[in-house]
Parts: structure tokens; sequence; C-alpha cells
């Protein structure tokens, strides 16, 4: 039952074939089985899918109507609320707070009849590109249990690539969606920025944050998405209309002759084993008879300091309700006003979350807003017009996902560095578009590569339809980890 | 200090200086749900009674903008011809303290919704002036600290409510202006009926820039702000001190500036208070906010919320001088509290006699409501009363001094009509009878042989107290206009028969 996508799981339960309670159950042993090993659970809610799992069951014997999620066990970013349960955001500050509130995503699952199986680890706050910085477990890449999953939403990640659930949602703000999937060799979505609602989801940086699909198919991310990818009154960034049938259109044909455009010299300094990897995808590309034609995106090597300077910006603030006042870890020790400020901040932040805070701080101090925040919003508009421009020559854009496949856990250490794991994926979430990543074969060592296409604004069912072709040509889709490709039944 | 310089000399050295005073106006608007989330707020509830998650900032809520403060903005900003501008954004603020929840509060800073406004109005000396607005802009309001003794709390009802923030341009240069201005801002949004305006309860905050400078200099000094007044006298106490106290500076350190800083006006001890000097001036780091697009208008919105518009207080004010003559003192009283116009207005429709209408209601009733502490709009007399009471001395069936007993008992029986306080006490009856009026006449006109003679060699004033003389001797109860008719008649029958 492991290696079922989660529209299969829901064909079988409908038919009859399975029980929502023998999917949940399986599903929660495997969980039991495997998560030790894997560490990409913060909290794993047993009682409340079970009882999900019996009234979806009751609710068949009925003949009620089921949604589209029915029985499918499903996995959540642990910035993402689920009312009353934790959201720990993995910090420290965190870790005693219950959220007030459902997600919109959540509420939306849960009116399709999706089990949420639980949260997912992440790196604090999603800041990071590996997981590690999360306050409190490691998690393991399914691929190579020494080797990072990526981040920041390595938990969804990891617990889908080892098959503990068939679907997870992360949150991407430079790449926390695709990045993690590509070292885990799953598919990745980031939608368009609007497409999928951020209430309820703890902000990071406001203009770049956009929650989306961790799926082992592009079928299931297209469902997902068709699930998601509502208007929601309560978040103004959000498109007012919904996403059209994406599941619908995945397996149509294109209508029109598809243009693939490559920045050959921003891609210039690529790794050999990527290098290669991305040529042969390009080449598998061309045999699905897609046009391929260079074009010029110099500019993107821009976009990590663009990046660092407005997300660093936006989290400074986003993160200044973190004052020990309201909610949240208030420090012993402290006894004045100030003392609380300080020391909760100090005692209940990680270090990179504190030094991307100065960061941020210090870039929108007046004097150096104008050289540094405003500079790189002028920047972002440019990369904006950039993709624009090109994208009068082709509707999609296709690079490696990330400059390497999954590194060992502690390999790098420097900030900066693992910053550089978002260079293929932070241009799409500047400019507010979608984009994917999905598997494209594997390392010398054994370690799932991938290949990211980004497409143009709000065109986001023809960047799924696009993946799910590329999809079906490719023989390593779909792949599990040897370790955890044992069917628990 | 002001020992030091004799006063012949301070009048003098006042003379040589001209303030120059900016004030912020922040109006809360009355609108149902806050500025960015959908919680009500009443004032003086429990603490904590009007809060959600986005009032109290929890992680992972949103702002959304509410439209209704938008409309009232725009309909604010017609109301004193500013520029709407068809594109503002909102940004984020940020300093830490506890009444605001996020650590940085959303305003707009580089694009305010409006943008060059125009205020005039009238001082009591008669004199229109007119004002500028530098600009407007929307904002969230912030929670409220209660101290206890051992700790403190935070009530965060009040946090998100909608705020109008208006700032003027430095272009005030008295406390009496500024006190003008501000009303002027108050009785607008009154009209509009955008905030609940009561002062009290803190509906509209006033924050002040003062410096001086030499009345032929054009450079503007050092400033201070004052904060947090929420009345005009202690506005005007304050501005007036604040002046005073920088022109005895500079006369007494001609070479010195006064170092720019920030106070508080304290209600209890009406002292100002410290807050922070230039120096520990705050870096607010202001950014876009993220979380909002861009506010988009389009003209024919605009034009549609102008069409709302009521009729201003500048436009009835102007009414009550030229169409119904009101005396300038009692128009100012009237047009600037807008209750007590509108009650005026009640009264209009049952009385034709508007400039006597306007004297019972500034003049008459606020003194007799005065110690009571009421107000005559909320008093429980209904104006159409107090018409009824203008009409009947109009009518010349009550004399302006039974009138006035009447308004006692009004005030104390309130809703009683004056027709059955009338029929109640037979004193306030006057005499209808002609025949008795006639006889009295006839008295007073033997006795006052060259009253009679006076008024017809011209003196109007003999005529009057030949009628004074009447009323007296009827109690006042013999009807105005019957005694006029019937003295003329008796005198020049009497002239007729010599």
């Amino acid at each position: 039952m492991h290696d079922l996508s989660g529209i299969l799981l829901r064909q079988l339960f409908i038919k009859n074939e399975l029980s929502a309670t023998e999917i949940c159950n399986f599903f929660l042993h495997r969980i039991e089985q495997y998560e030790p090993a894997l560490g990409s659970f913060l909290s794993i809610f047993s009682k409340r899918a079970l009882y999900k799992a019996e009234e979806l069951d009751a609710k068949r014997a009925q003949n009620k109507p089921l949604g589209k999620l029915a029985a499918i066990p499903i996995a959540i970013k642990d910035n993402i609320h689920v009312l009353g349960e934790r959201t720990s955001c993995g910090s420290k500050f965190l870790s005693n707070y219950r959220a007030l509130f459902d997600a919109t995503v959540t509420r939306l699952i849960e009116e399709e009849d999706g089990v949420i199986l639980g949260k997912t680890n992440l790196d604090e706050f999603a800041m990071g590109s590996s997981t590690e910085k999360s306050a409190f477990q490691l998690t393991k890449n399914p691929w190579d249990l020494s080797c990072s999953p990526g981040g920041s939403s390595g938990g969804s990640a990891a617990a889908v690539a080892a098959r503990l659930c068939p679907i997870s949602l992360g949150s991407d703000t430079g790449g926390s969606i695709r990045q993690p999937a590509a070292f885990c060799g799953i598919v990745g979505f980031k939608p368009s920025y609007g497409r999928v609602s951020r209430y309820g989801l703890v902000s990071f940086a406001s203009s770049l944050d956009q929650i989306g699909p961790l799926t082992t198919t592009v079928a299931d991310a297209a469902l997902m998405m068709e699930v998601i990818g509502q208007h929601c009154k309560y978040d103004s960034t959000c498109l007012s209309f919904p996403l059209n049938n994406p599941l619908n259109q995945l397996k149509t044909p294109f209508k029109e002759k598809i243009t693939l455009g490559i920045p050959k010299s921003f891609l210039k300094n690529l790794e050999r084993e990527i290098g290669q990897n991305f040529q042969y995808a390009v080449e598998s590309c061309e045999k699905l008879g897609y046009s391929i034609i260079e074009v010029d995106l110099d500019i993107l090597n821009y976009s990590i300091a663009v990046y660092h300077i407005l997300s660093t910006a936006e989290a400074s603030t986003n993160l200044a309700r973190f004052d020990g006042i309201r909610f949240g870890n208030r420090s012993l020790q402290a006894k004045t006003l100030i003392e609380v400020l300080d020391l909760s901040r100090e005692e209940g932040f990680g270090f990179e979350v504190k030094q991307r805070i100065l960061l941020g701080t210090y870039l929108l101090s007046s004097g150096y807003q104008e050289a540094h925040y405003r500079q790189a919003q002028k920047m972002r508009q440019l990369i904006i017009e950039s993709f624009k421009k090109v994208f009068e020559k082709c509707q999609m854009i296709i690079t490696p996902t990330a400059p390497s496949a999954a590194f060992e856990l502690g390999y790098i250490q420097d900030s900066l560095e693992m910053s550089l794991q978002d260079i293929y994926t932070v241009p799409a979430s500047l400019a507010g578009l979608p984009a994917i990543s999905i598997p494209s074969g594997f390392s010398s060592k054994g370690l799932p590569l991938a290949l990211h296409i980004t497409a143009r604004q709000f065109h986001d069912n023809e960047l799924l339809q696009l993946a799910y072709h590329i999809e079906k040509s490719q023989p390593f889709i779909q792949k599990i980890p040897p370790q955890f490709d044992d069917n628990g039944d | 200090m002001i020992m030091e310089i004799k006063k012949m000399d301070w009048v003098q050295e006042k003379e040589k200086w001209q303030p120059v005073i900016g004030l912020e106006i922040h109006v809360q608007l009355n609108t149902q749900s806050k500025m960015f989330s959908s919680e009500s707020y009443h004032f003086g509830d429990e603490p904590n009674t009007h809060i959600g998650v986005v009032s109290t900032g929890q992680p992972g809520s949103l702002p959304t903008i509410n439209r209704k403060a938008v409309e009232q903005t725009v309909l604010f900003g017609c109301a004193v011809q500013a520029k709407v501008s068809l594109m503002s954004h909102f940004d984020r603020k940020s300093y830490f303290y506890p009444d605001t929840p996020k650590n940085y509060q959303v305003t707009q800073f580089n694009c305010p919704l409006l943008r060059e406004g125009h205020i005039s109005c009238e001082l009591n000396d008669g004199q229109t002036k007119h004002f500028k607005i530098h600009h407007a802009h929307l904002e969230e309001d912030s929670g409220v600290l209660k101290h206890f003794t051992h700790f403190s709390g935070v009530d965060y009802n009040r946090s998100g409510v909608p705020i109008l923030e208006i700032v003027s341009e430095a272009c005030l240069h008295s406390a009496q202006e500024a006190v003008a201005y501000a009303m002027a801002i108050k009785a607008i949004v009154e009209y509009l009926d955008i905030s609940r305006g009561n002062m009290e309860e803190g509906c509209l905050r006033m924050d002040t820039n003062i410096s001086v400078r030499r009345k032929e200099t054009k450079e503007l000094r050092n400033k201070i702000e004052i904060k947090n007044m929420t009345s005009f006298s202690y506005m005007e106490t304050a501005i007036t001190s604040e002046i005073e106290r920088q022109i005895q500076f500079y006369s007494l350190h001609p070479e010195e500036e006064i170092e720019s800083g920030t106070y508080r006006f304290e209600q209890g001890t009406k002292e100002l208070v410290l807050m922070r000097t230039k120096e520990q001036a705050e870096d607010y780091r202001y950014f876009p906010e993220p979380d909002l697009p861009p506010i988009i208008l389009t003209e024919k919105y605009i034009d549609s919320i102008r069409r709302l518009l009521p009729e201003l207080p500048r436009d009835r004010h102007r009414r009550y001088l030229l169409e119904l003559h009101l005396p300038r003192q009692a128009t100012i009283l009237l047009v600037n509290e807008k209750k007590l116009s509108d009650y005026f207005e009640e009264g209009l429709k049952e009385c034709s006699q508007p400039r006597a209408l306007a004297n019972w209601l500034t003049v008459e009733f606020p003194g007799r409501l005065k110690e009571l502490g009421k107000k005559i709009w909320s008093s429980g007399i209904p104006c159409k009363q107090i018409a009824e009471l203008v009409n009947l001395i109009e009518q010349g069936r009550i004399t302006g001094k039974i009138a006035k007993s009447i308004a006692d008992e009004m005030v104390k029986e309130p809703g009683v009509p004056p027709e059955v306080l009338i029929q109640r006490n037979s004193l306030y009856q006057p005499v209808h009878d002609t025949a008795q009026v006639e006889q009295i006449i006839d008295r007073v006109l033997e006795k006052n042989p060259t009253s009679i003679a006076d008024y017809l060699s011209g003196k109007k004033k003999a005529f009057s107290f030949l009628v004074g003389e009447v009323m007296k001797h009827s109690s006042g109860k013999a009807p105005p206009n019957l005694v006029n008719e019937l003295l003329l008649k008796k005198i020049h029958n009497r002239t007729d028969f010599k």
C-alpha cells in the first residue's frame, strides 16, 4: 500500500477495497516503524486521524458524498496551523504554542476529507535549507540517513519520500518546498504568489511565502492544488479567483507548441554531475517534442542577494511579535519589561533566526534602507521584468533545482554557503512565479537529482501539465528509497 | 524665570516672536469592525473582550483592509477638498511596546490616502482663517496598558481600531488658532458621522509640534512635541505655556537653541513629562506592509463618495449668518457643536424666529442646565417645545418674563409642553380681557402725562416706558402686542380730543 499515490488510495477507498481506518492505521504503523530513524514528524495525531478515518468509513457506509481527498493521509509542516494542535515552527519559542484557528489550507483539506496525520519538522521559522536549524531534532534523508533532506520543509519531504504519507504540505519562501523535494526524490510545487492562502501560515517573509504540496506524483500535486488553490477572504494577497481544474487539464496534450528556455550563462558553473543530469533532462524534453531555446537571465545572479535583503527585512518585523507578552516563551529570569522582551527572545530563538532578525533590522534602519532595502526592491522589479521579457519567447524555463545533490548533515556550516542552495529556486520566489521540482535521476552516490521548471505568473496549470508529461517519460519517477521500500503488511 | 524679565519688557518681547505650531489629530473612526479585522469595539467594556487573532497579533494571522474606514477617509478628504490618492499603501512602523501586539503598527507613511486639505474657521473675533492639512492617513490604534500595584496588564480592546490621523501644515500661529482648527476638524468628522467624536472616550487625541521664531525670520528652530492631549482646554493651556517657555528661553539665552524633545501631557497634574530627546529618537524602520496590497481607487468611486457629503459646518455657518441672520457668537456655538446644531434644526421646523430660538438654545437653556451638568440635546426637552415657547412670545400670548419662568419649569420637568405649564399656572395665563387691559392703560396714561407729551414730540423711549409701566401693572400678563396696539390707539385718541 505504501507505494500508492494519494489519488489511488482515495480510489481504493471509494471502491470499498480499503477502509479509511485501514489506510490510516497502515501509515500510522509505518510512522511508528520508521520515524525513529527519520525524524520527520514533530507531532503525530494518531487519535485525531483515526477518529477522522472512522468518520469517513461511516460516511461511506451511509453513501454520503466523499471529498476530493477522502481517506488520503496528509502531513502538514509545523508552521501551518491546525486548530488546537501545537504549531512550533521548529522553535523553542513556540514549543508550547497551540493554534487558535485552522489555517485556510487545513480547513480546505478537512472539508475535502483529507486525514491529517501530523506536523512535520522544519528549520526554525522556515529559515534554512537543511532542516538542521530545527530546535527539536534532525531529519534524515530517506535515501541516505547521513544526509540532509534539504529544507526548510525537510520533514514534509522526508515523510513523503519514505512513504510515511503520500502527500504533505510545505511552505516555500526561497525554495523551501522545491529543494527538499529535489533532495528526497519527490515532487515539490510552489504555486504562483497569491494562489494559496497564507492565512494560518506563520509568516517568514510575507511577500515571498507560499504554501504548496510535496507529493510522489505530479497528479497528486495537481489534486492538492485543486483543493487549496482557492480564494480566501482572510488573506488580502490571495488571488480572487480559484485555480481552474488543474487535475483535468493535466492529461490533455498542449494545444500550442511548447518552447522551453534555458538560461545558459546563468547555469555556467554547474557541478559536473548536475550538469550531466540536466543535459539528460533537456534531451528528454526535446524527445517529447518541446523546442529548447537559450534565454538571457544573467540578472538572476543578483537574486540571492536581493532575496536575502528582502526576506530578512520582512522577517525582522514578522518575528517582532514573539516577545513573551501574549504567547510563547517568556523567560523565567525576566523581572522587567525590557528583560521580558530581551531574555524571552534570547532564550527562545536559535542562532540562525537571531542572525536574520539582526540583519533585517539593520537593512531597514534609517540611512541603510536606501542603500540596501530600496535597491533590492528595485532589483526585484527588474528581475520580474526580465522574466516577462523572456516569457515572450518561451512558455517555461528549466534549470536544475539545486546546485548539488543532498549534502551530508553538518557539512555546510556557513549561512552564506547554505544560502547558495537556493540559487535556482529563489528567482521564481522573487517574481511570484509558479515553479516545480520533479525527479530527474540519481547521482553516482544514488542520491536523487531534480529538474526545476518555472512558468508564467498564474500559469500554474500549464506548469503542472508540462511536469506531468515529462514525469510520464521518466523511468526514475516514483522510486522509493530502498530502506523504506518494504510493504509493512 | 519670568521674574527675571520685567512685565513691560515681557509684553514687548512676546510681540517679537511668532509661534509656529503643527497639529496631528488622531480621530477614532466609528466603523463596526476594526481597521484590519472583524472585531467590534466599545469604549469602557471589560478588558480583552473585543479581541481576536489579528488584534492580538497571533502568529499566522493576517490583516484585511476595512473598506468602510477607507470610505470614511475619502469622505473626509472630499469634505476638506483634499487630494485623494488613487494609489496609496500601508507601511509597517516598528517599535517594541506591549500595547502594540505585533510590535509594529500598520500605518501609512509614504503614500497616505489624502494630501493637501483645507480648513477654514472663524475665530472668536470674527476673523476667518484658512489652514492647510498636509496629509491624512489611516492606521490602527494601539491597546491600552493598565498599571496595578505589583504588575501591569494590557487591554487589547482598542488594539486595531481605525484611526484617521490628520496632520496639519505648520501653519498655526497661536494656541487659539490651534484650538479653532482642532474644533473645526472635530465638527467636520461629527457632521460626516465618521467618529463618535467623544473627547472623554479618547475618540479625538492631539499631538502638537511647537517652535517659535523671530517675526522677521523664516527659518524654523528646534521644535518640541507634546503628545496625547485629549481636551481643547488642556491643549490651549499646554501650547500657551510652551510658547511662553520657549520665548523666555530665547530672550535669556539668545545664542542657544532649545533641545528638541517629545513630551507627554499629564492630564492629572497638567504638566509636561519628558518622554525622549532627539538623541533618543526611535528609528521606526518604515517599509511597505507586505501583507496588504495597495489601495487602488478610481475617480468614479471618489465621485460616488463625494455625492454622500452632508451639509458641512462651513455651509451651515454661512446659512446661519446669511440666511437666518443669527449673531456671530451664536453661530459659532451652534455650528461647532453638531448635536446642538442638529437640535436647533429640529426646532427650526416649528419656529419662524431663528434668532430668538438660537438665543434660547445658546444662552437661556444652557445657563439653566449648567448646574445640572446636562446638555440640552440630551436633557429630555424636545426642541419642538422650545420652539413653541418662542412662538408663544411671538404671538403675544406670553411675555418674555413669563417665558423665562416657564423655561425654569421646563428644565425641572423635562418633556412637559409649555402649553401645559401655562394651563397649570394661572400666573402664566395672559390677560385676554381687552377691557381689563384698557383699564390699566388708562390708569398709566393718567399718571404719566409728561411721557405722553415726550412721545408725541418724537421721543420713542417714552413709548417703551409706557409699555413697561402697563406690563408692570398687569404683572407681565398683558399680551405685549395688545398693549402696543391699545396704547397707541389711546394716546392718539387723547390727542384727537384735545
